[in-house]
């Protein structure tokens, strides 16, 4: 019993320290910007206290069911949907790429079929039926695919912990891996296009040698289903090639410790995937919206942002239409005025 | 170390996680695919020239380009009890992760035709049972029973069309089947052919154009030959020879 409670004080103890740090960074910003700008008012100084307090405490936002847990509800149910396939129940068959729900509908990953269309030069009837319902779907939710039903998502998150917990019992100050050059504005500014670039070579790529070769080879999505599917039936006696299950293995390993050295770049900039989702951003009906009130600008929306989405920078805006928002709620959570401002909601657009 | 409950059930995640982590690397460590012993199988000199695609497959180049591996066909092959589908490994790079028929001998394609339907790609197109082209059955002349003085016909009973598929050469020598070229390639006919280790062998369409005018001779020649040079074939040669196989694959049914 000691040595939990022992544990318990000592982790408190580095979130307040933690959060002394911030608290001093955001401080200092602000007293730049007092110098700076002349008409800065002294009612736009941000309520330190509270923002302090909110690391402290797990989270103010007063909802029943918090987004960070219905969202994992949300991928475990998924999960338990396609691990049912095992025990021949026809609900959900196949994988994250590609499934079949119902055994009537078919469901398409939209850049795994644009990568099929790109090599084969032509579209099929049940490729345009497979995409159409997946369409339909990301028209409504966006980009919420990549928060909600991803695989990697949970266990890029699953590795920030474990990244955080290892950095606390080695060093006492949590310093992050940090690349000079993924930091700086204008790479920040470039990371859209730099994704488009990837999209389009990948594209070219798959035309020239006539295989889907992002998809086949490199996607987060099908050797996380190798993975699960080869160990499975392995485990079943059934025929397998066991090359599969170790090179995929080996894939999806290699793309957590790319999640361990520099957190979230490949759902940032690199994923494909997220990218042609990302531009169902722009005119999905789900979108985050601000609620009446007044931002304190704690800035700890931004803070605990995993994708960089700048979020304070559309405050007079309806919504915030960010190709790299994922919808995964941790803004609304994290919100210094207790969830009272962002909030994320289904809204039509209504052009006047 | 207290022992609470938390800590106990992280010492029971941890120890499970381990037994199934070793398990499955004592399982990787031996990476040869075991059941298809290289002198065990039928026809030892014609190769199956390429991998035999699931039914209603496009034509290999287009096939490759439009299968995105997501694993619909396998899967929807495990949920209707078949689990003949499976990925191809990285021996073959440019094959990599597109969907096969792996083990004929136990798990052959049954022509229900649900993974070309269910598609999502349109790399399996919906097509007639009697147009499939995923192989061709070639019956390996020196081990069939049938070609050997003995009624055995298990194949033409196994075979989901039947008589279209079999040519049967009845004589003295038993009843001599003969599979022409409206095979599909789905080897059920594999799968129950009584001698160990079958019999039967299926190419892919392409390998058979290039070996067929050899194996026609073959069974040409043993057609046109006189009893006492059969005799002396059957006796010497090819009755030791499943006796031996008899002996050394056993055959198991799942």
């Amino acid at each position: 019993m000691n040595a939990s409670t022992d544990k318990d004080s000592e982790e408190l103890r580095v979130m307040s320290y933690e959060s002394k740090e911030k608290e001093d960074e955001k401080m200092r910003r602000w007293e730049d910007e007092k110098k700076t700008n002349p008409n800065f008012s002294t009612s736009q100084v941000p309520d330190f206290k509270s923002s302090s307090e909110f690391k402290t405490q797990d989270s103010k936002l007063k909802v029943f069911l918090k987004p960070s847990r219905l969202r994992r509800i949300v991928l475990f149910s998924i999960t338990v949907l396609f691990l049912l396939q095992f025990l021949r129940i026809k609900i959900l068959v196949g994988g994250p790429t590609a499934s079949l729900a119902f055994w009537s509908i078919n469901l398409i990953n939209v850049f795994a079929f644009l990568e099929s269309f790109a090599a084969s030069k032509s579209i099929t009837m049940q490729a345009l039926t497979g995409v159409l319902p997946v369409v339909g779907i990301y028209l409504i939710f966006g980009r919420a695919f990549c928060g909600w039903c991803c695989p990697l998502d949970f266990l890029f998150e699953m590795v920030g912990k474990l990244r955080v917990k290892s950095s606390e019992l080695r060093v006492r100050d949590k310093k992050k891996i940090k690349i000079p050059a993924l930091q700086t504005r204008n790479f920040r500014r470039r990371n859209q296009f730099i994704g488009y670039g990837i999209v389009a070579v990948l594209l070219a790529v798959s035309a020239i040698l006539g295989v889907p070769f992002f998809t086949r080879y490199l996607s987060h999505l099908t050797n996380f289903f190798m993975v699960f599917n080869s160990s499975i039936f392995l485990a079943l006696d059934l025929p397998v090639s066991k090359t599969v299950l170790i090179y995929s293995g080996a894939a999806i390993l290699s793309l957590l410790l790319l999640e361990y050295v520099v957190p979230r770049t490949w759902c940032k900039i690199l994923c494909p995937v997220g990218i042609t989702y990302g531009l169902f951003n722009k005119v999905s009906l789900l979108k985050l919206r601000f609620k009446e009130g007044k931002c304190g600008e704690c800035n700890l929306c931004e803070e605990v942002c995993y994708m960089d989405v700048k979020i304070t920078h559309s405050l007079d805006q309806p919504g915030l239409r960010d190709t790299n928002c994922i919808y995964c709620g941790r803004c609304a959570e994290g919100c210094g005025t207790k969830g009272k401002l962002v909030s994320m909601s289904l809204k039509l657009r209504v052009r006047s | 170390m207290n022992f609470t409950r938390r800590n106990f059930l992280k010492i029971a995640a941890l120890t499970g996680a381990t037994t199934v982590i070793m398990n499955n690397l004592s399982v990787l460590a031996n990476t040869t695919d075991a059941p298809s012993a290289g002198s065990n199988e039928p026809l030892p000199h014609i190769s199956a020239g390429g991998l035999i695609r699931p039914p209603g497959a496009l034509p290999e180049k287009a096939f490759l380009a439009t299968c995105i591996s997501c694993g619909v066909c396998a899967n929807v092959c495990h949920v209707m009890k078949y689990d003949a589908i499976a990925f191809a490994g990285l021996e073959d790079i440019k094959n990599y992760g597109t969907p096969y028929i792996k083990d004929m001998r136990d798990f052959p394609c049954s022509l229900c035709m649900e993974c070309p339907k269910h598609c999502p790609t349109g790399a399996l197109q919906k097509v007639e049972n009697e147009n499939v082209a995923m192989g061709m059955a070639l019956i390996d002349l020196g081990l069939c029973f049938g070609w050997n003085g003995d009624v055995c016909l298990s194949c033409s009973k196994a075979c989901p069309l039947g008589a279209k598929v079999f040519d049967f050469y009845n004589g003295e020598w038993g009843n001599q089947p003969f599979i022409n070229e409206a095979c599909v390639g789905c080897g059920l006919c594999v799968k129950h052919c009584p001698l160990g280790g079958s019999a039967i062998k299926v190419v892919t369409k392409k390998q058979y154009q290039n070996v067929k005018a050899s194996y026609a001779g073959e069974f040409r020649k043993l057609l046109a030959m006189s009893n006492e040079e059969r005799y002396n074939i059957v006796y010497s040669q090819n009755i030791p020879n499943i006796m031996e196989r008899g002996r050394l694959v056993e055959r198991e049914y799942r």
